[in-house]
């Protein structure tokens, strides 16, 4: 009893001396609570499918930024890890009936292995270039599906694949916990040794090599964690959906993925984590203005561009939070001194 | 003064509570969800129609549902389904959990429309496709009868009737220019299909159904769907002396196509499907060059499949400035499928109605309905193509008009002879004539 008390005690003194001090990692204690205890509050099915799609596309679009907003791996083509890990899981359900525990993490496996065919010949090529050779790639293998129908139902997709859960709410859980769990790790990843490297990578290639480190391995495991990542969530989205067609690799969403991440703010992870959570959302709520749908959908986007070009959530960060000049720790915007060192940060 | 405001609330909240149990009492509704890609030509047809049916019905006081009277209330989803397959998974899922329609009608790209069809189905709600025309959708009903039994084609039949009809059109034309311009030997035949997955296995089709109908197939092109310059394809198609031009276009190559046809005055024929040729805005895209082009339809001003069709198309003409497309038969499916079956049954329960709704033959303004079944029996709820139930018609365009050309004398049997009110002769174009008479 003690003991429990002990930690309960240590806890409590965590939360108020760590995250209590800061606004942004008071949201982030706010996010997971909102998503957790969301069923409690509504198990309206239409909103329960929306944010669980939501999820999905929090997944998807954390997975871009750890490879082009971290690495600077600009990728257009990012649909092909979605759509690889959603057919591969897909084909893996219907023809070798593998439940979805099994299908969903070997099609991201596979998906890797399509970040490794993409990375592979990518390495050559940097900035513009590379974002248009991996354009291309998405629209290669729509290309094979039409070719192929007989085995990857072509235009129409596969259709019959195993629910992810009976319920709505069980789905929900299953996705929103593993989402939570995946940002988190990717968010890790950005935080380590490797992360650093990913940064630096992005900052100056040439003198990262100098430092001794093997860039091309680096740039390949971006390409391969990216891939693994958005290979889960189009997993995911084919267990949930029921059915993938050709439009899981359009470039649309491939373009998609890249306007969460920009308006969020790239090389953040929370970012477009966030700017799924507020955009996707919204532009459902935008059906009740259907004629305008898009139109203001543009203008929110295009106003965060041009006023918040860092993104929308890294320069809400920016106001409530300062960085202390000495000890490099992060303090709320009003504090005159640093929570750490007592330096002045006026 | 206190007192009397007090009374006032009272009143107001008595008001308002009876007002409310009276609309739950006699102001009931069925809501019909329309869902479709609002922002294009077809979504705007699905509504169109959906609401010209729902403002004749409520005009007439409703719907009869057992001893009571219910108006019909549509629900617009834009399921922006060109764009998103996602988007349009959500609106029918809103449709039917929040706005708690009754039934749904619409729906137009076939990989959306059947993730649609998934929760439409899981729901038991009764989802008349009124667009997609792949035989999949149907085929998942006669597979697994108790899960997709809800389904029900409205519009198209399906796409392997459509290209039945579309070598029917081939082979009328192909007699008139054989008559007409005496050809001696097989007529030759330029198949042209846009470069989309859906006409690739018409390539094997008409390679092997054109030499069994007496035709010569000169060879095959396959245009970009969004082709701007298609005339590499014309002279091509002129040197191999092509006496028709069977297209199959759902996009817009439709038009250059037409046009630089016209304006090169190709001595061939163009037949098939090209939807482009079915809008009224065909001539003036095509600056009148798309004269003499032949294409499968459903509605033409002045022709007339049964008693129902004129009405219609007159009605949609007058309130929407434009002949309907095929989208709009909504109207057929809400005003002909659902309501007779409501009031029939006099229940709006999924089960009872699939059940009268699977048998039932009726007339819409396109022919007459009767849902089909499988070899083995089971039932696909597909529409039956044939004479003396859909069969579509096919238009040309004549100096500016769309007029209708076929069926007109079309003998699909021995002593049966199809021929719709306000056919007219099919024309072939003054150059063609021109150059084989010489």
């Amino acid at each position: 009893m003690k003991l429990i008390l002990f930690y309960l005690r240590k806890l409590l003194a965590v939360v108020r001396n760590e995250v209590l001090v800061l606004p942004s990692r008071v949201a982030v204690i706010i996010f997971f609570l909102f998503i957790l205890l969301l069923p409690s509050f509504t198990d309206d099915v239409y909103i329960l499918r929306v944010f669980t799609l939501t999820c999905i596309f929090a997944i998807f679009a954390a997975s871009w930024d750890l490879l082009c907003g971290f690495t600077g791996q600009l990728n257009f083509g990012h649909a092909l890890f979605f759509g690889v890990g959603a057919y591969s899981a897909a084909l893996m359900n219907i023809h070798w009936q593998l439940a979805p525990w099994f299908s969903i993490p070997l099609g991201a496996l596979v998906a890797v292995a399509a970040g490794l065919t993409v990375g592979i010949p990518a390495l050559r090529l940097k900035g513009t270039y590379l974002a248009l050779t991996t354009m291309a790639f998405p629209i290669i293998v729509i290309g094979l599906i039409f070719t192929f129908p007989g085995f990857t139902g072509g235009e129409l997709g596969i259709s019959g694949i195993q629910k992810l859960a009976p319920t709505r709410i069980e789905e929900y859980y299953v996705i929103s916990i593993l989402m939570l769990v995946l940002c988190t790790i990717m968010w890790k990843i950005t935080d380590s040794n490797t992360g650093i490297i990913f940064h630096a990578i992005r900052e100056d290639e040439i003198a990262v090599r100098a430092s001794g480190v093997n860039t091309t391995r680096y740039k390949l495991l971006a390409f391969c964690l990216s891939g693994f990542f958005a290979g889960l969530a189009g997993g995911l989205y084919a267990h949930f959906m029921r059915i993938v067609g050709p439009s899981t690799l359009d470039v649309s969403l491939s373009f998609q993925v890249v306007i969460w991440s920009i308006f969020g703010g790239a090389a953040t992870i929370y970012g477009p984590v966030a700017a799924v959570f507020f955009l996707y959302p919204t532009l459902e709520l935008f059906h009740l203005i259907q004629d305008y749908r898009t139109i203001v959908f543009a203008i929110v986007v295009l106003l965060v561009l041009i006023f918040m070009p860092d993104g929308l959530f890294r320069w809400l960060r920016e106001k409530v939070e300062e960085e202390c000049p000495r000890c490099k720790v992060r303090n709320v915007a009003w504090r005159k001194t640093c929570r750490v060192c007592t330096a002045s940060l006026e | 003064m206190k007192c009397f405001k007090k009374s006032m609330f009272v009143s107001a909240i008595i008001f308002l509570f009876t007002v409310s149990l009276w609309a739950t009492a006699f102001g009931q509704e069925i809501k019909i969800g329309v869902i479709g890609p609002m922002k294009f030509v077809q979504g705007i047809g699905h509504w169109n129609g959906a609401t010209m049916a729902a403002d004749e019905l409520n005009a007439k006081g409703g719907v009869k549902v057992g001893d009571k009277m219910m108006k019909i209330k549509l629900i617009q989803a834009d399921s922006n389904e060109f764009l998103s397959v996602t988007d349009a998974t959500n609106a029918m899922e809103r449709l039917i959990t929040k706005e708690k329609v009754n039934f749904v009608v619409g729906g137009f790209r076939t990989e959306a429309v059947m993730a649609m069809q998934d929760i439409a189905m899981d729901k038991r709600v009764i989802f008349i496709g009124c667009g997609a025309a792949h035989p999949e959708l149907c085929e998942r009903v006669a597979k697994y009868y108790d899960q997709y039994k809800y389904f029900f084609r409205g519009t198209p039949y399906s796409s392997s009737d459509l290209v039945k009809a579309a070598f029917i059109h081939v082979g009328t034309v192909g007699a008139i220019v054989k008559q007409s311009l005496k050809i001696e030997g097989p007529i030759k035949v330029a198949f042209v299909a846009e470069k989309a997955q859906w006409a690739d296995p018409m390539v094997p089709a008409v390679q092997a159904t054109l030499p069994k109908m007496g035709m010569e197939l000169v060879g095959v092109w396959r245009p970009s769907p969004v082709a701007t310059d298609v005339s590499a394809e014309l002279s091509a198609i002129q040197r191999a002396g092509a006496h028709i031009i069977f297209t199959i276009f759902s996009s817009s190559v439709g038009i250059p196509f037409a046009r630089q046809g016209g304006e090169l005055k190709i001595p061939a024929i163009q037949v098939g499907i090209n939807v482009e040729a079915q809008k009224t805005e065909f001539w003036q895209a095509t600056r009148g060059m798309g004269n003499y082009v032949i294409t499968s339809n459903t509605y033409a001003e002045g022709v007339e499949q049964n008693e129902l069709t004129t009405p219609f198309v007159e009605g949609y003409k007058k309130r929407y400035g434009e002949i309907p497309t095929y989208t709009a038969d909504t109207y057929a499916a809400i005003i002909y499928g659902i309501v007779p079956a409501i009031e029939q049954t006099g229940s709006l329960n999924s089960d009872v109605l699939v059940a009268i709704m699977e048998n039932r033959v009726y007339k819409v303004p396109s022919g007459t309905v009767r849902y089909t079944k499988d070899n083995l029996g089971r039932p696909l709820h597909d529409l039956t193509f044939g004479p003396g139930y859909l069969t579509g018609i096919a238009t040309q365009w004549q100096d500016g008009k769309l007029v209708g050309v076929w069926p007109n004398g079309w003998k699909p049997a021995p002593g049966v002879d199809v021929t719709y009110k306000g056919m007219k002769p099919i024309k072939l174009p003054p150059w063609m004539i021109k150059a084989y008479k010489k």
